[in-house]
């Protein structure tokens, strides 16, 4: 089992109007943004992800979002930079690029490669379609997002494994001279990871070319189905999933007492949930974004939106582990057995979760959690 | 009375509509907008008592199919169109378009200008105005799009089911992905169609709704400016679909002009 501390970096401060708005995306205004206080939350947050090296993790996961409170990191790379040098045995994550939303991918190319080679074969190089909203945000088409991120995809492996200049064509981006300097450590490239959403399309491809699937804010039952759906996809091309390809995040919050955890939990997953994650569903589902048959089946899922949730109802439905270091341990090694996992993202600070909250909850998980996991082989994995 | 038929247009099944009486001197080709395709609604019935009426479903809107590979942007539309006047023989075309209809209906004239006998356009969206900005359609709940196309949004009550089913809602989305495919970037605009409008030489009718909530009224002004024989004229009590909102109000205007 491999441990990852996954962050999101939030900017929990939120107007006492914050009601008052539709979503906390694309048209919530930046004002509500202060830069001194981001100036220490950004300190704060990559102190944790440093501190995540010291406490044994294997890794530490950036992503990117855009135009909202929910995370500050519109560049995973920028922060993966902020990283390299002050950390020397972890994996540094992105996890991901927004593949489609770059006009040129080169770019995540040659800054993925850069920090390979800085970090010395380190990095784990995530590739997502980013959310719907961001269509918005960068006037991306979304009807073309499927075939950009495909394209884009197959551009940036090429790039990663040619050693001499080639053209490139194809729908969306034509580069006469391909010829990225520097090249990346790892070969033939580093490691890929796709986390999300997991559609029919998305599992097999990732099956396809062997690649690490994350499952991302979904009850257990889901998670479960998209994984064995994982498993069935890497039979049908011909292999057993290696269980470092299973990955899933979850967010997880220990306290000396259940009723402890559980008090603080509420109050930073519901912000999460409800401020984070407060999305309009027209910027969240734009057209084309899912194709008609992906969107009917999310029609008749019974997946509500995320600001409907009450906490019961997350912890219920296994969204958020949270409770005593034994309960904790417990719950995760059934999930271990259930879902087969050998990556486990964990969200350990989430919303509006205060720096000494996460350095205590980081802790407990390091001490009270990874030696019993570690090594462990699940009882019951597979479909 | 009206037919419904399916035709090919270059490998693409086309539904089309159809009625009125068929004269040597010319139809009427309506060209519908994001919404309101596959429908023969009292709007055609009117135009249909005086003239020969084509209402055709774009490729990926109403009952005509899906062709992503072939119609990827206005320009291919274009061509599309080109190929369906052609095959069906028509001369002399009184061309009506609506909104994302009449952005078609424009740029289908400035191709080929000598095709068509009158231009009639309601409400097009098709130039860049930024100081000017349409709304955006593709943000909107569907109670905001109501709100924005209707001046009296209980008219849409007579259009959409009160409890739509799984199918209906599916085949709006499946109409917005077409929709996105054309107009997502630059939003319901192609910039180069201002500068090319002085190509469009017969006359030229701009119908628009006096609240028009959707696509501000400049727009109508700018086309009426850059046309060579253009007039703009206002449908009082009406939004972004005068058609369905007034029907008899707008058929009159349009065969007052097109005769």
């Amino acid at each position: 089992m491999d441990f990852f501390m996954f962050h999101l970096m939030p900017y929990p401060h939120v107007p006492a109007n914050f009601d008052e708005y539709e979503t906390s995306w694309l048209t919530y205004p930046n004002k509500h943004f202060d830069p001194n206080k981001g100036h220490l939350l950004y300190h704060q947050y990559l102190d944790q992800l440093e501190y995540a090296e010291e406490l044994g993790f294997d890794g530490i996961c950036v992503n990117e979002h855009h135009q909202t409170t929910y995370g500050m990191m519109p560049s995973p790379n920028v922060m993966a930079g902020l990283l390299a040098r002050r950390t020397s045995k972890v994996k540094i994550a992105m996890i991901g690029n927004a593949l489609p939303l770059r006009d040129h991918p080169l770019r995540v190319a040659e800054e993925v490669a850069i920090l390979d080679v800085v970090t010395g074969g380190r990095v784990v190089s995530g590739f997502v379609r980013g959310i719907g909203v961001e269509y918005f945000t960068f006037a991306s088409n979304p009807a073309h997002s499927r075939d950009r991120f495909n394209e884009a995809h197959d551009l940036i492996i090429k790039s990663w494994t040619s050693d001499e200049p080639f053209a490139w064509t194809s729908k969306h981006y034509r580069f006469p001279y391909v010829n990225i300097w520097p090249r990346p450590l790892q070969q033939p490239h580093p490691p890929i990871w796709v986390p999300g959403y997991g559609s029919t399309e998305t599992l097999d491809w990732v099956a396809k070319h062997r690649y690490t699937f994350m499952s991302v804010y979904a009850p257990t039952a889901l998670t479960k189905r998209w994984l064995d759906m994982l498993r069935e996809a890497a039979g049908r091309h011909g292999y057993e999933a290696d269980p470092k390809q299973i990955g899933s995040l979850l967010p997880i919050y220990m306290a000396e007492t259940e009723q402890e955890a559980h008090e603080h939990a509420e109050q930073h997953l519901m912000w999460l949930f409800h401020v984070g994650l407060k999305h309009k569903l027209e910027y969240l589902f734009p057209p084309g974004y899912m194709s008609v048959g992906s969107m009917r089946g999310m029609m008749t899922a019974g997946i509500k939106p995320f600001g409907l949730y009450t906490y019961k109802e997350l912890i219920d439905e296994g969204y958020a582990i949270v409770g005593t270091p034994d309960q904790v341990r417990e719950k995760l090694t059934e999930l271990h057995d259930l879902l087969g996992f050998g990556t486990m993202a964990t969200l350990l600070q989430f919303g509006d979760m205060p720096h000494d909250r996460a350095i205590r909850n980081m802790e407990l998980f390091a001490s009270e959690i990874m030696p019993a996991l570690r090594g462990r082989v699940p009882a019951v994995a597979g479909a | 009375m009206h037919e419904s038929s399916r035709i090919d247009v270059g490998g693409v099944g086309v539904h089309l509509l159809r009625g009125g009486p068929r004269r040597d001197d010319g139809a009427i080709l309506f060209l519908h907008g994001a919404g309101g395709a596959g429908v023969w609604m009292p709007f055609h019935g009117l135009l249909a008592e005086r003239r020969d009426v084509l209402a055709p479903d774009h490729p990926g809107f109403g009952g005509s199919d899906d062709a992503e590979d072939v119609i990827e942007a206005m320009d291919d539309l274009v061509y599309h169109y080109l190929a369906l006047i052609e095959q069906l023989g028509l001369t002399n075309v009184d061309l009506v378009g609506s909104s994302l209809g009449g952005w078609l209906a424009a740029e289908l004239a400035v191709h080929h200008p000598e095709l068509f006998r009158t231009l009639t356009l309601l409400a097009p969206v098709g130039l860049e105005l930024p100081e000017h900005p349409i709304q955006d359609l593709f943000g909107m709940s569907p109670d905001e799009t109501v709100a924005a196309v209707f001046h009296d949004p209980s008219i849409a009550a007579q259009i959409f089911p009160a409890e739509p089913d799984l199918d209906f809602i599916m085949g709006l989305y499946r109409e917005k992905i077409s929709f996105a495919r054309l107009a997502w970037s630059p939003y319901c605009a192609n910039p180069k169609l201002e500068r090319r409008l002085h190509r469009i030489s017969c006359p030229t009718l701009v119908l628009w709704g006096e609240h028009d909530h959707l696509v501000p009224i400049q727009h109508g002004e700018r086309y009426v400016e850059r046309l060579p024989d253009a007039r703009l004229q206002v449908l009082p009590g009406v939004s972004h679909a005068p058609f369905i909102e007034e029907p008899a109000a707008t058929a009159k205007a349009i065969l007052d002009f097109v005769g």
